[in-house]
């Protein structure tokens, strides 16, 4: 048995393996930070939440808060206007794509500068390019990342931990002038993102959509090489990355949606789809079959899984060798899933993504692709959006009063699956469940002994050193770990 | 000569570090060039292997390597029990390793409201402190008597998250070894001396006391949704955020995120008042002749402000 703290996650994370030879034959996710959040949104007002669940995660606050105010919506019956949605989801774009490429270039890429490969051919480049704060390649990733956020700060005061979307839309009301400035960041981050990660037009990269057509573009032009995407390709391909961290083959999403579907004019296409895939098989997403199970998590036990609106977080203080990680264990339908770029992916139907995984299996490279190139998907939506803003039109429908009931929030955030469920009572919050996408994807086992997906995908990998284990670092920084928003927030009073 | 810092995560969500790599002019990268500083390890950010960074722990606590600048964020967890075991690494509370590199430091450095007094991690159940405040008491996890090895007590550098202006500036005067002049609460004046409401573009409605009761408007925030601006000491409207805007500006209540106090148990988006004046007064505001002051202002108010024609 060893343990192994890993870092370059947000949060804190360690593992506890069993090896057989070099090969990892059993293994436990242990979240062990626990801050106990309980009793701070229980009896608090309704809109609080707006404020305080977007400071779970200091790298993806602006999906909080979407959560939480869409669960609002929901509870007042609101129908938001169509320029609030929209700018909504153009905050939610932009720290997705900050996102994808803070965590690609300044907490994955660097995994190949680990002195295990010091003989690799790529190795003097991984230097150059991706040494911490000194890398070409880090050099430029933060000042673009940085660029793209002015985007959130000028439509919504600031990143991170604005709260700007209110139920009944925004508080905010950016004007022409703003969407100039929008449009403006948008195309020259698209330029650079085209020039420097793909080397190659977003255009050119649509047409990527088989493993053949990916061999055939990386070998057409040295740009597709030299380009950070070409170098990952390159890098992950003599390292194995796509033979390693495979994991159930269960994945989910809720898409990316152009109007709530809860409101009563007729639904709009979905800009990505939402659902479940179990063994391949795809099915229509229903949160009504989610639940988390606390058999192995450090809370007070019950039965089988509950249901977000009926959870129950108590931690449990007596050591409990069986109990190991302070994350819960959410399943879908009983089973787990994995979520983020690569379920987004596959449950929309993304034909490059579907060709992947059907002659590799789900790999710590599918996953990292996905999160390189999800933002030549996003840019363009974004570009729509603040071309289809119009600043003369409302960005709020007052709500008044937040009456009480039952609600949900339910998105895609950069790492996958995010809900908030909420229950007012007498015009407070009686309990507010977060189940965050690394809830999903680092959790423990679940009621029935089954693993968590990062777990599961790590089991049969062969680590050459356990004082350096460079390859569970792969894997487990495909699934872009964030244990601390693996949280759990009140219970019933 | 390197200037060795170590930057370590604690109760927090990470957002400090995401707020550092927004820093403009000087950003991250020309800080650390023009300081020479070493940045011995970062949780987000470093590549060495966990066993390495086990022998750089036990080389700081030796004192084999000189520790100038230990950068903390997020609150120190003495929870359950004041055992620490809610917050862990290599299975040990996470709490001891603070207390023996705070003490092998030149200068410790609070990054953030949690490291600095508690702030949101502080509010859960998990007996989080800051490193020498606890909400507005002195003492916090090293204690008021606590002094680092260039003799200064914790720096603090509340917000949530810190303005990465400000964290520049201060890894500056660190790195150089210039002296800040502090607050009450160990916070640098120069930064903290001043109100978020100072520099906001509604100040005009302010004046006039044109204020909002609901969102979408362009007047003032202070009297009925909650916002702490006249209250909260941070640069917000000097520095602004991301290099373009701030929350008051577009119509978002600030929610007096570098306050010891926050988050407050009073609801947000929301101001308590006594016949529709805030109880809680701009700071050190005298309540009579501010209630006069509000009256005549309101009545001198132009109407371009009554009708709201004019932008912020």
């Amino acid at each position: 048995m060893i343990n192994i703290p890993l870092n370059r996650v947000e949060g804190d994370l360690e593992l506890h393996l069993e090896l057989d030879g070099d090969r990892i034959a059993n293994s436990w996710s242990s979240g062990i930070m626990f801050r106990g959040f309980e009793n701070i949104l229980r009896g608090r007002a309704p809109r609080d939440g707006l404020v305080l669940t977007p400071r779970v995660c200091g790298i993806c606050g602006t999906a909080h808060l979407l959560a939480a105010a869409k669960a609002l919506d929901m509870l007042c019956g609101v129908i938001v206007p169509d320029n609030a949605v929209m700018t909504r989801n153009l905050t939610l774009l932009a720290e997705h794509i900050q996102s994808d490429i803070r965590h690609g270039i300044l907490m994955f890429m660097n995994d190949f500068i680990n002195p295990l490969y010091q003989d690799q051919p790529f190795y003097s480049e991984a230097r150059l390019r991706y040494e911490p704060f000194r890398g070409t390649s880090v050099i430029k990733a933060i000042r673009e990342t940085k660029k793209i956020l002015e985007i959130i700060a000028i439509v919504g005061g600031q990143w991170p931990n604005t709260s700007f979307m209110v139920p009944g839309g925004i508080a905010t009301t950016p004007t022409f002038n703003d969407m100039v400035g929008c449009d403006y960041i948008e195309r020259s981050f698209t330029g650079w993102y085209e020039r420097e990660i793909l080397g190659c037009s977003l255009e050119r990269w649509a047409e990527v959509t088989s493993l053949a057509d990916l061999d055939t573009w990386l070998e057409e032009k040295p740009d597709h090489t030299q380009g950070d995407l070409g170098f990952f390709i390159r890098c992950a391909r003599m390292t194995g990355l796509d033979r390693i961290g495979g994991g159930h083959g269960n994945f989910i999403s809720t898409g990316l949606k152009d109007l709530q579907p809860y409101s009563t004019r007729a639904v709009e296409p979905l800009l990505m789809s939402s659902g479940f895939i179990a063994k391949g098989e795809k099915f229509e997403f229903d949160q009504a079959l989610i639940a988390e199970h606390v058999a192995f998590s450090r809370f007070e036990g019950y039965g089988s899984g509950l249901h977000p609106f009926e959870g129950i977080t108590i931690p449990a203080f007596d050591p409990n060798p069986d109990k190991y990680s302070w994350a819960k264990a959410p399943r879908y339908n009983d089973h787990p899933a994995e979520t983020g770029p690569l379920a987004e992916a596959l449950i929309d139907g993304d034909p490059l993504f579907a060709d992947l995984v059907r002659q590799q299996g789900p790999t710590a490279f599918s996953r990292e692709l996905a999160r390189f190139t999800r933002p030549a998907k996003l840019l363009p939506l974004m570009k729509k959006i603040i071309r289809t803003i119009d600043p003369k039109a409302p960005y709020y429908r007052p709500v008044g009063d937040i009456p009480d009931g039952r609600a949900y929030g339910l998105i895609e955030a950069c790492r996958g699956t995010l809900g908030h469920w909420l229950e007012v009572q007498d015009g407070a919050i009686a309990r507010y469940q977060i189940i965050t996408p690394t809830a999903w994807n680092g959790s423990p086992r679940d009621a029935n002994a089954i693993r968590g997906p990062w777990e599961e995908a790590i089991i049969g990998t062969s680590v050459k050193d356990p004082d350096n284990p460079v390859e569970l670092g792969h894997i487990i920084r495909s699934f872009d770990a964030c244990l601390v928003c693996a949280v759990h927030f009140c219970t019933r009073k | 000569m390197a200037v060795n810092l170590y930057w370590m995560h604690c109760g927090g969500c990470g957002g400090d570090s995401m707020s550092m790599l927004n820093a403009e002019s000087p950003n991250i990268i020309e800080t650390i060039h023009e300081l020479d500083i070493n940045v011995l390890w970062h949780p987000s950010f470093s590549f060495a292997p966990p066993a390495d960074h086990r022998r750089l722990l036990d080389a700081l606590i030796s004192r084999e390597v000189g520790l100038d600048i230990l950068c903390i964020e997020g609150a120190v967890i003495r929870g359950p029990e004041n055992t620490g075991m809610f917050g862990i690494f290599e299975g040990k509370p996470k709490k001891n390793l603070v207390a023996q590199l705070a003490d092998r430091a030149g200068i410790v450095i609070a990054i953030g409201t949690c490291a600095s007094f508690g702030g949101v991690t502080g509010a859960g159940a998990t007996d989080a402190v800051g490193l020498q405040f606890s909400k507005k008491d002195i003492g916090g996890f090293l204690g008021k008597n606590f002094r680092s090895g260039k003799g200064l007590p914790v720096i603090n550098l509340p917000g949530c998250p810190v303005h990465p202006t400000v964290l520049m500036g201060m890894l500056t005067a660190a790195a150089r070894g210039v002296s800040m002049d502090l607050n009450t609460y160990n916070a640098p004046l120069e930064y903290y001396s001043m109100l978020v409401h100072q520099g906001c573009t509604r100040n005009e409605y302010h004046e006039y006391r044109i204020e909002e009761t609901d969102f979408g408007q362009k007047g003032c925030l202070f009297f009925h949704l909650g916002c702490q601006g006249p209250l909260a000491h941070a640069p917000c409207n000097k520095f602004l955020w991301n290099n373009r805007n701030c929350k008051t500006r577009s119509g978002v209540p600030c929610n007096g995120c570098t306050e010891p106090d926050f988050p407050r148990d009073d609801p947000y988006f929301y101001t308590p008042n006594i016949v529709g004046l805030p109880i809680h007064l701009p700071d050190g505001v005298n309540r009579p002749h501010y209630l006069a002051y509000k009256s005549m202002a309101a009545a001198a108010a132009p109407d371009r402000l009554k009708h709201r024609k004019t932008e912020v």
